[in-house]
């Protein structure tokens, strides 16, 4: 915060933090014509962000990602489920986002957060035009038996952009996800081929062996936040709760529009502004397929 | 795609969970067992923490024992719950959950009451609540992943992150369990040791004070048992406060540089 | 919280020092114990015990269930303790609902062993009836009537009295069942058999007053408490469950101190209960 202050006001005889917490939105704009923001960031940069893969030894797919220090850990849990009757040879996903009291001062146990169900409704809305799946992958035996994915993701830490980590560490999850070898068994119930039958194969086996699901158009997406003219990527939480209007872009790997999500808030938008938010949001779109790449790739070598 | 709403079709794991025969992973005669993830019996699993693991936070803590991986916020001292009547000591506010996939089965995810108020009744001891009347330090938990031993991780972690946190303690908490298998005491049971014990015993305590917060026995011991089991876990106690107390003076360490 | 003025704050803290407490009881005994059996006849057993203003029941009640596949032979126990609003002033709204958890906890702690169900003071595998296919669940439900200290104890008795005043009919399995299917069954509605509680541990809380413990603390003497620590004894002199209340911490020697305490009163606890038991039935089938 070594910016120099302009004199003739409150913020030259008042300790810098105290103007933060007095004058937040000030402080931010004294900021903002100066084209930087108070961590250091040009406007449209996002925060640091990083991938882990395999971070929960008891899913069968899981990543933890952290955009500055927002975390988010999402694990998938495979079980087995009769397909309903119009598409009998697709399965299912289930994504639930949970904010549990660990994550923000203002989530209280019993008391769950605003935000939850509206992140978790955009994220399995996202998840499913983007047509990143193909669900029929996901048949075991058709009209029988197919897999029911459960994404779980959890906020371990909620500093702005949810939505933006909670969409990455689930794609980032599928592109971990290895389903496992399974056979039918005679009660025609579905089991997995444990490694100590030494991996024998029944004659019913449905699912040789492991696989992985091909995940094409992977969606990928940017939450910018809009003041006057200034258009500030990936918020903290702190600018998200001084600056209300948000815009999210989402934009799957060869560019194409799945989705865009501003609700509301003061400060409308030009359509400039919106290509521009688009704009950024393509470049963080390569930045961040490099880094899932980079995370997909570390683990084939281990 | 994302389950049509209404519609929750019912669901069952593949992995076969419910298997009919106990493993025999000992044999009662048979001294020299080993055991799941070869560890001698009196050795617990490396212990791994981490505080300022939540920012949000005012304090936190991260702590991985092999497969159970714990994290644990601390949030306060703020304001009491409007309900709440005066109180001119702190009040101490404990919760632990499981997320859903921290299981085999996949669970529900909700609150452990039983965990929370151990948790609780482990830690009030230890910190000096006169330094904070009228409010409320809340300690949340959550377990990413069970691999056993949860509770007694889960206390450790809580001590630490309230040490992180700043707030006033008497001295870190520590906690072990151990489990009685046949005639063998092992200590820091992995989740698959805790399924088929005959006895647990689970210590949390003050190691530099050299006192016992929180005590807890099931199944049948004989009183040289109790000694033996209590002496083992007071020792691991007070080697896990050493890995404890390092992890703050490293922490501290690297913030002042 | 009960409310006591310094004065009485030091009159039970100094009688206890002084192995007289208010109520003229040495530290080490008990208030007088009354049994009650068959209480509610709808239940399969029940009981009530009341130690001075302490008054809790019992029920057991039996019902034929499936044994889980994990322990085919076993049958299925599950206690829950409901903390009646008028036991106590803090009891109402949700106030006695933490103390329930937490009593029931214990008491399960106390009475069912390990995960493995060794150790157990029920015997679960005297339960089943068709090995994986039927076995007897027990529900034990207590009540707590009026609260005056040395809950657990109280209502560990009213659990082995109850249990000892059980009746589980005798089941006859018809022959011919195979496979998977579900054998059908009798049950006698003359013939009952009788539950064996020699095994059931009793609880003996010790509750730390300054440098002293003593039994069977009064709601007053336990708001003196710095800690207080249940331990379920059986009859061979094994320790059967333990639990720490009172966050207080307590030097590992005080513990061990305690447990041998514990496990000289139990004998006690045990002959005057089972006495006590012998003669409430006595006085039940009279009547």
């Amino acid at each position: 915060m070594g910016l120099p202050d302009a004199p003739g006001d409150l913020s030259s005889e008042v300790d810098v933090d105290a103007f933060r917490r007095l004058f937040p939105l000030r402080f931010y704009e004294r900021h903002l014509t100066e084209s930087i923001r108070p961590d250091g960031r040009p406007l449209g940069r996002a925060r640091d962000t990083t991938i882990a893969l395999g971070a929960v030894a008891s899913a069968e797919g899981s990543a933890l990602a952290k955009i500055g220090s927002t975390t988010m850990l999402a694990a998938i849990k495979m079980e087995v489920m009769t397909p309903s009757m119009d598409s009998p040879d697709e399965g299912c996903i289930a994504i639930d986002f949970h904010m549990p009291p660990i994550c923000s001062p203002i989530v209280r146990p019993g008391r769950p957060a605003e935000i939850a169900p509206v992140v978790s409704k955009q994220l399995s809305d996202t998840i499913s035009s983007s047509g990143m799946i193909n669900l029929k992958e996901l048949s075991l035996v058709s009209g029988k038996a197919a897999w029911m994915a459960y994404l779980d993701i959890y906020c371990l830490d909620a500093d702005g952009a949810l939505f933006d980590a909670a969409l990455l560490s689930a794609v980032a999850a599928f592109s971990h996800l290895q389903i496992p070898a399974v056979s039918l068994n005679d009660d025609g119930k579905i089991v997995v081929v444990s490694e100590e039958n030494g991996g024998k194969l029944e004659k019913d086996a449905v699912n040789k062996e492991r696989m992985k699901l091909t995940l094409k158009s992977i969606p990928f997406s940017l939450t910018c936040v809009l003041h006057k003219n200034y258009i500030l990527a990936d918020p903290t939480a702190e600018e998200e709760s001084i600056m209300e209007t948000v815009v999210t872009v989402v934009l799957d790997s060869s560019s194409q529009l799945v989705s865009l999500y501003k609700p509301g808030g003061p400060v409308l938008a030009y359509t400039s502004a919106i290509q521009d938010c688009v704009a950024l949001t393509r470049q963080r779109m390569k930045e961040l397929q490099k880094i899932l790449d980079e995370a997909n790739s570390g683990m084939e070598v281990d | 795609m994302a389950g049509k709403p209404g519609t929750t079709p019912t669901t069952y794991s593949p992995s076969p969970t419910n298997q009919k025969i106990r493993r025999p992973i000992f044999n009662e005669n048979e001294v020299d067992w080993v055991r799941p993830d070869g560890r001698g019996f009196h050795q617990c699993r490396p212990a791994f923490f981490r505080t300022g693991a939540v920012n949000a936070a005012s304090g936190s803590a991260y702590a991985e024992f092999g497969n159970t991986k714990v994290i644990v916020s601390v949030f306060g001292p703020r304001e009491s719950k409007k309900a709440m009547m005066y109180s001119d000591i702190g009040r101490l506010n404990c919760s632990v959950s499981y997320t859903t996939f921290a299981t085999p089965a996949r669970g529900q995810g909700s609150e452990h009451k039983d965990f929370s108020s151990m948790l609780h009744k482990s830690l009030e001891g230890a910190i000096i609540l006169e330094t904070f009347p009228k409010t409320t330090v809340d300690v949340f938990a959550l377990v990413l992943e069970s691999g056993g031993s949860d509770l007694p991780v889960v206390i450790s972690c809580a001590s630490l992150a309230l040490a992180d946190a700043g707030i006033l303690m008497h001295d870190l908490v520590a906690s072990v369990s151990l489990s009685c298998l046949g005639k063998n005491l092992v200590i820091d049971p992995i989740l698959e040791e805790e399924s088929y014990q005959d006895g647990g015993l689970l210590i949390t305590c003050m190691p530099s004070r050299y006192e016992v917060t929180q005590l807890t026995v099931t199944g049948e011991w004989s009183t040289p048992k109790i000694n033996e089991g209590m002496q083992l876990c007071l020792d691991a106690c007070s080697k896990l406060a050493k890995i404890m107390r390092s992890c703050l003076k490293e922490a501290t360490s690297t913030s002042q540089e | 919280m009960v409310g006591l003025s310094l004065g009485e704050k030091h009159f039970i803290q100094g009688g206890i020092a002084q192995d007289i407490r208010s109520d003229g009881r040495k530290r080490l005994t008990y208030r007088p114990i009354n049994v009650e059996t068959g209480v509610i006849p709808q239940a399969n057993g029940s009981a009530r015990i009341r130690m001075g203003a302490t008054d809790v029941i019992s029920t057991v009640k039996a019902e034929l269930g499936k044994p889980i596949s994990l322990q085919p032979d076993k049958g299925k126990v599950s206690i829950y303790v409901d903390c009646s609003p008028t036991a106590a002033p803090m009891f109402e709204g949700r106030g006695g609902e933490e103390l329930s958890t937490e009593l029931s906890v214990a008491l399960q702690r106390s009475l069912l062993g390990g995960k493995s169900g060794a150790g157990a003071g029920i015997d679960l595998s005297s339960l089943v009836v068709v090995e994986g296919k039927i076995c007897w669940d027990l529900y034990i439900d207590c009540l707590v009537v009026c609260s005056d200290g040395n809950l657990l104890d109280a209502l560990g008795a009213a659990i082995k009295a109850a249990l000892s005043n059980t009746g589980i009919p005798r089941v006859q399995v018809a022959a011919g069942a195979s496979g998977d299917e579900q054998p059908e069954v009798d049950i006698s509605d003359e013939e009952f058999l009788q539950f064996d509680t020699s095994d059931i541990p009793v609880i003996v809380t010790l509750t730390k007053v300054g440098r002293h413990y003593i039994v069977d603390a009064t709601t007053e003497e336990e708001s003196q408490m710095s800690s207080a620590i249940s331990i379920s004894v059986n009859r061979k002199g094994h320790i059967c469950g333990l639990t720490k209340r009172g966050g207080a911490g307590l030097d590992p020697s005080i513990v061990l101190d305690m447990i041998s305490v514990a496990k000289h009163v139990s004998e006690q606890l045990m002959n005057k209960l089972d006495s006590e038991i012998a003669a409430a039935e006595a006085g039940e089938d009279e009547s």
